[in-house]
């Protein structure tokens, strides 16, 4: 952090923009009026493998109002560069209306433009393809799997074979879509040789170096705008085939065109948490203390990219295991590409561990929570770094402490309430917070307000409100003072907004161009025979509300206002950058957690009730803690709907996603939701980053589904090993 | 949505003469809306008829209750005699769709609706419900919310109506008003099982309109109520669901009428449950073999396979619920 008192960061403020998200005013990327906007509705494949024989159009053309009918036949051949500086994943990306190939059911085959929505709708129904349809190939538990990513350290074969315990579990784990509110959307505009976009995306620069490289022009000809998300889990991460065909369209209709993906659309127009087979056996001697682990983990890909999370990392580094051995294979299938979705990796590997760990606990009769204190690792095994704040034990104590943890009956069925069953569950969380480089600017006014700009995103975190809190605090101005930017490629670069980096990194550059602009001022003022901080010591300078002053004396000072105006400065403005990962590294920087849970399982009739959560989290210094808390609620609700509801279900046959919808595809509604609660343990991590945060989006997630299924463990004796839970399992 | 024109009717008279022409009459248009959004409905002329004088919960002569066929599901559910007379009715509304929906949705429309079958609501699916003779999806797809009662080799999809699971164990009318003159079906005959038509759903002719449900009157006291599982707990269709009244004097049951929702192609109505009823004393051993006979002649299909232990157990726990242990 810096010298300056803390008035904004670390108090429960609400969000800066949530009058806009209330009354309307905040604009999604669909709904930017652009002049002479048309709309286009993409035609999605119907079969899930083959080839296109021939696109009939002529009922499409004849609908009043509608311009034309692009497809393969007759759009452009794009260039389509490569773009390795983006989130596309290795392999070669999905080319739109480039030939007669159908890669997946729902792929686009062709767009209808029209000068209404309507017309572009019901031309698009009137198109019609006709295909050489082969079997595609999309069941996990059939197809063959591509080569292992492993890792191994120790013996872990000879590990298992010396254990007094051994257990061989498998964890299957469902297709998930991210499924956010805000459907995505593009409109794209040509003016010449410049493209201007508005795109639903957590990740403006990487919308633009893709429509860069698919179009071959220059970077900065390419300009994507996108202040507000409407929630995206990962569904924003990567720039998706509908933005290329919205910038072909308008390019070919030298107009304006908007595309505006329906809900169904969502299902294989953008990505997905993939489906995930987990084999796990684990060691430990009569203790529980584990002597070896073997992790044989499948997961669905697409045939044309490679598809990897860090799935690997929590059996590495999570519990102090001598012997490890890894392979993660992923398996290529007729589906479209998946993508990260909250908290990658640790949710689904979480799942498996943790099941695992409490399964070893009811084996040997030892508490789940004693089980893994036995089995806390000193350091991080995989790399041999100490941890920067690893305060996991805390968060035991506490959840332990606040949930009531001494009534868990280790025996199962123990309790019971009328026709339920009730049991307790806990589990352990744990995430890597991604981290890049990152840039901001800052520009102080000469009338005392502040602009800070980055090109990073607010998919509902509160980007707004928790960097203006940052900015506040280190140019010593009120939030009202402050205005923080976002959602623009012409703004200094971000990473991704996602991984839980995006406080961390654009929060440190943020705090640099803010530090900067203050430490210019206050060397302007120390330097400044009219001011009455001349003389003084820079370092014994502080900044509160606009007013600089010698610190313990606050009737010396003087207005940024005074001292710009004085100096005949409009403005002070800085660059900050976050220069992400030292090099070497020096330490293991993880979020970490333990969630714990009470449900009711109506055992005759294959209910599962969560009855109440909590969540304890030590992720560093908490900037905004009502956001925070929220993020918090939202990742348990998404975690309750990993673990009981979420399922996307592909019909085998023909690569057809059956529930693509939100009446097919469950998600928690209130109902479904207890009383949840949060607390984050105070502190910060001063080794990762200059604000000691560590990133709180997607740790929230993890964990759920494990202390769920140990709950419905404790209160069944049945264990499920495979999400989401349904009725079927527990009959 | 394909191109469609819509009229208003004011009265009864301008309903069925536009309905005779071939109009659809679209009231609350919860379902109908979504369904043309889908083009799985295509109409040319759609018939609003939310003008006619339909809108009116009485209770009749001999103590029955009939439901205008556009009173709303919510207005239903709270109508106090609706509430106090048919407790089943309620429920069965309630625990429907969303507070949105029950505003939108009328009596007559909620009978109406269609499958939520999905190869049904998915045009470039297989479906002899939506497109006769061209077969069917899931009956070897992804069945798992599908019908083990009643469905035929060419379609297994399930009537998703709760408050028709109500009206079926209640033995409802239906009654219809067509250019013909008036005329009332019992709720068992209007909606049709599949058989080799599954795209005729209902008994009705053509330009026919719904003008009300009748409840025939029961023997009082009666307990009634409706229970519905399901995977989250609002917003959501039945696995499985029960609805029953009881009419117990003197400590024996005298009239049972017991239905089944999510399982069947249509209400499933369950004579042999009710039939080990009547005539018993109310104990725990007796809610366990009546309800033991709720799947007579299921047929699961592969990923319904768990529905027929589900439903037994429905029946079972909805019975006690409505009926006690002793």
């Amino acid at each position: 952090m810096s010298p300056q008192p803390q008035a904004a960061v670390g108090v429960p403020l609400s969000r800066v923009d949530g009058r806009l998200k209330v009354t309307g005013k905040a604009r999604y990327a669909a709904e930017f009026d652009v002049d002479g906007v048309v709309h286009a509705v993409i035609v999605d494949a119907s079969i899930g493998r083959g080839r296109i024989t021939g696109v009939d159009t002529r009922d499409a053309e004849a609908h009043p109002g509608v311009l034309r009918v692009i497809h393969h036949g007759n759009a452009p051949k794009l260039p389509y560069r490569d773009n390795p500086g983006s989130n596309n994943l290795p392999g070669r990306r999905l080319r739109v209306f480039q030939d007669d190939k159908v890669l997946f059911h729902g792929q686009p085959v062709a767009v209808v433009v029209a000068t209404t929505l309507e017309a572009a709708q019901h031309g698009a129904s009137l198109v019609k393809v006709r295909y050489e349809a082969e079997q595609p190939s999309t069941d996990l538990a059939e197809a063959k799997a591509g080569e292992p990513t492993e890792y191994a350290r120790g013996d872990a074969e000879a590990g298992l074979r010396d254990s007094a315990v051994r257990m061989d579990l498998t964890y299957r784990m469902a297709r998930n879509h991210h499924n956010p509110m805000e459907t995505h959307a593009t409109i794209a505009r040509w003016d010449g040789n410049k493209l201007t976009v508005w795109d639903k995306t957590q990740w403006v620069v990487g919308t633009q170096t893709e429509l860069s490289t698919v179009f071959d022009v220059p970077l900065d000809s390419v300009r994507v705008i996108n202040p507000f998300v409407g929630g995206a889990f990962g569904s924003g991460l990567r720039c998706w085939p509908h933005t290329v065909v919205a910038a072909l369209a308008a390019r070919e209709m030298k107009r304006p065109v908007k595309v505006v993906l329906t809900r169904k659309q969502m299902y294989f127009g953008t990505g997905f948490r993939p489906r995930y087979e987990y084999r796990l056996s684990l060691g430990s001697d009569r203790r529980g203390r584990l002597k070896a682990t073997v992790h044989e983990i499948d997961a669905e890909t697409s045939s044309y990219e490679t598809f990897e999370e860090a799935i690997m990392l929590a059996g590495q580094m999570f519990y102090s295991t001598p012997n490890v051995s890894q392979a993660y294979r992923k398996v290529p299938l007729d589906v479209n590409s998946p993508i990260w979705m909250r908290g990658p990796g640790f949710a689904n590997a979480s799942f498996a561990i943790e099941s695992a760990m409490d399964e070893l606990a009811h084996r040997l009769r030892v508490d789940p929570i004693e089980l893994r204190l036995r089995n806390e690792p000193a350091e991080d095994e995989s790399n041999n770094l100490p941890w920067s704040t690893r305060r996991l034990r805390e968060c035991y104590t506490v959840g332990a402490r606040e949930f009531g943890w001494h009534r868990h009956n280790p025996k199962p069925r123990a309790r019971r309430d009328g026709d339920w069953l009730v049991g307790l569950g806990m589990a352990a969380a744990v995430y890597d917070p991604n981290n890049m480089e990152a840039h901001a600017r800052a520009r102080l006014n000469a009338d005392g307000t502040a602009v800070v700009e980055a090109a990073a995103s607010d998919m509902g975190p509160g980007t707004y409100t928790s960097q203006t809190q940052v900015a506040a605090d280190a140019l010593g101005l009120t939030m009202r003072a402050v205005t923080f930017r976002l959602g623009d490629s012409l703004y200094p670069q971000t990473p991704p907004h996602g991984g839980s980096m995006t406080m961390m990194c654009v929060g440190s550059a943020n705090l640099d161009a803010c530090n900067k602009i203050r430490r210019q001022a206050i060397k302007l003022a120390v330097e400044d025979e009219a001011s009455p901080l001349y003389g003084a010591k820079a370092e014994d300078i502080v900044v509160r509300s606009g007013r600089l002053h010698v610190q313990g004396n606050p009737a010396r000072g003087e207005t940024y206002q005074r001292l710009l105006t004085r100096n005949n400065l409009t403005h002070l403005e800085a660059d900050g950058s976050w220069s992400g990962p030292q090099d070497p590294e020096r330490h293991s920087y993880y979020s970490y957690g333990a969630v714990f849970t009470e449900v009711g399982v109506d055992a005759a009739l294959g209910l599962v009730r969560v009855r109440r959560m909590l969540g304890v989290y030590d992720c560093g210094r908490i900037v905004s803690p009502k956001l925070a808390d929220s993020q918090a609620l939202g990742g348990m609700v998404g975690g309750i709907g990993q673990a009981l509801l979420e399922h996307t279900v592909t019909d085998h046959r023909d690569g057809r996603i059956v529930n693509a919808d939100l009446a097919g595809y469950l998600v928690p509604v209130n109902a479904d939701i207890p009383e949840i609660k949060a607390i984050y343990l105070e502190g910060e991590d001063m080794q990762a980053d200059p604000l000691g945060v560590k990133g709180v989006g997607e740790i929230v997630q993890v964990g759920v589904a494990s202390a769920i299924a140990n709950a419905v463990f404790n209160a069944t004796g049945r264990r499920i090993r495979e999400l989401p839970i349904t009725a079927e399992a527990l009959l | 949505m394909h191109p469609f024109s819509l009229t208003k009717a004011a009265n009864t008279r301008e309903a069925l003469n536009a309905g005779r022409k071939g109009g659809r009459y679209i009231a609350g248009g919860t379902t109908l809306v979504d369904l043309m959004r889908e083009t799985v409905e295509r109409p040319e002329t759609l018939v609003d008829i939310s003008d006619l004088p339909l809108r009116e919960v009485s209770v009749t002569e001999r103590g029955g209750l009939r439901i205008g066929a556009l009173v709303s599901m919510a207005e239903s559910a709270a109508h106090p005699k609706v509430r106090s007379l048919f407790p089943v009715v309620s429920e069965a509304l309630e625990l429907s769709a969303s507070a949105q929906l029950r505003n939108m949705a009328t009596i007559g429309g909620n009978i109406m609706q269609r499958t939520r079958c999905t190869y049904f609501r998915d045009v470039t699916a297989d479906c002899n419900k939506r497109e006769p003779g061209s077969g069917c999806a899931a009956l070897h797809g992804f069945n798992r919310m599908h019908a083990i009662l009643g469905a035929s080799d060419v379609c297994v999809a399930t009537h998703p109506s709760d408050v028709a699971v109500a009206f079926a164990a209640l033995e409802a009318t239906v009654h219809l008003l067509g250019p013909d003159g008036e005329r009332t079906v019992p709720f068992a005959d209007f909606l049709l099982r599949p058989g080799n038509t599954p795209n005729r759903e209902q008994a009705l002719r053509k330009g026919e309109l719904i003008t009300a449900v009748e409840i025939p009157a029961l023997p009082r006291p009666l307990k009634s109520g409706y229970l519905k599982v399901r995977d989250r707990q609002s917003y959501e269709f039945a696995l499985t669901s029960a609805a029953v009244a009881l009419h117990i004097r003197s400590g024996v049951i005298r009239e049972a009428k017991v239905a089944a929702g999510g399982v069947g192609t249509v209400p499933w109505k369950l004579p042999a449950v009710e039939k080990h009823l009547v005539g018993e004393r109310p104990s725990e051993s007796l809610w366990a073999a009546a309800a033991e006979r709720a799947a007579d002649g299921a047929r699961p299909l592969d990923h319904n396979r768990f529905k027929v232990a589900l439903l037994k157990r429905t029946v079972e726990r909805q019975l006690r619920i409505v009926g006690g242990t002793k």
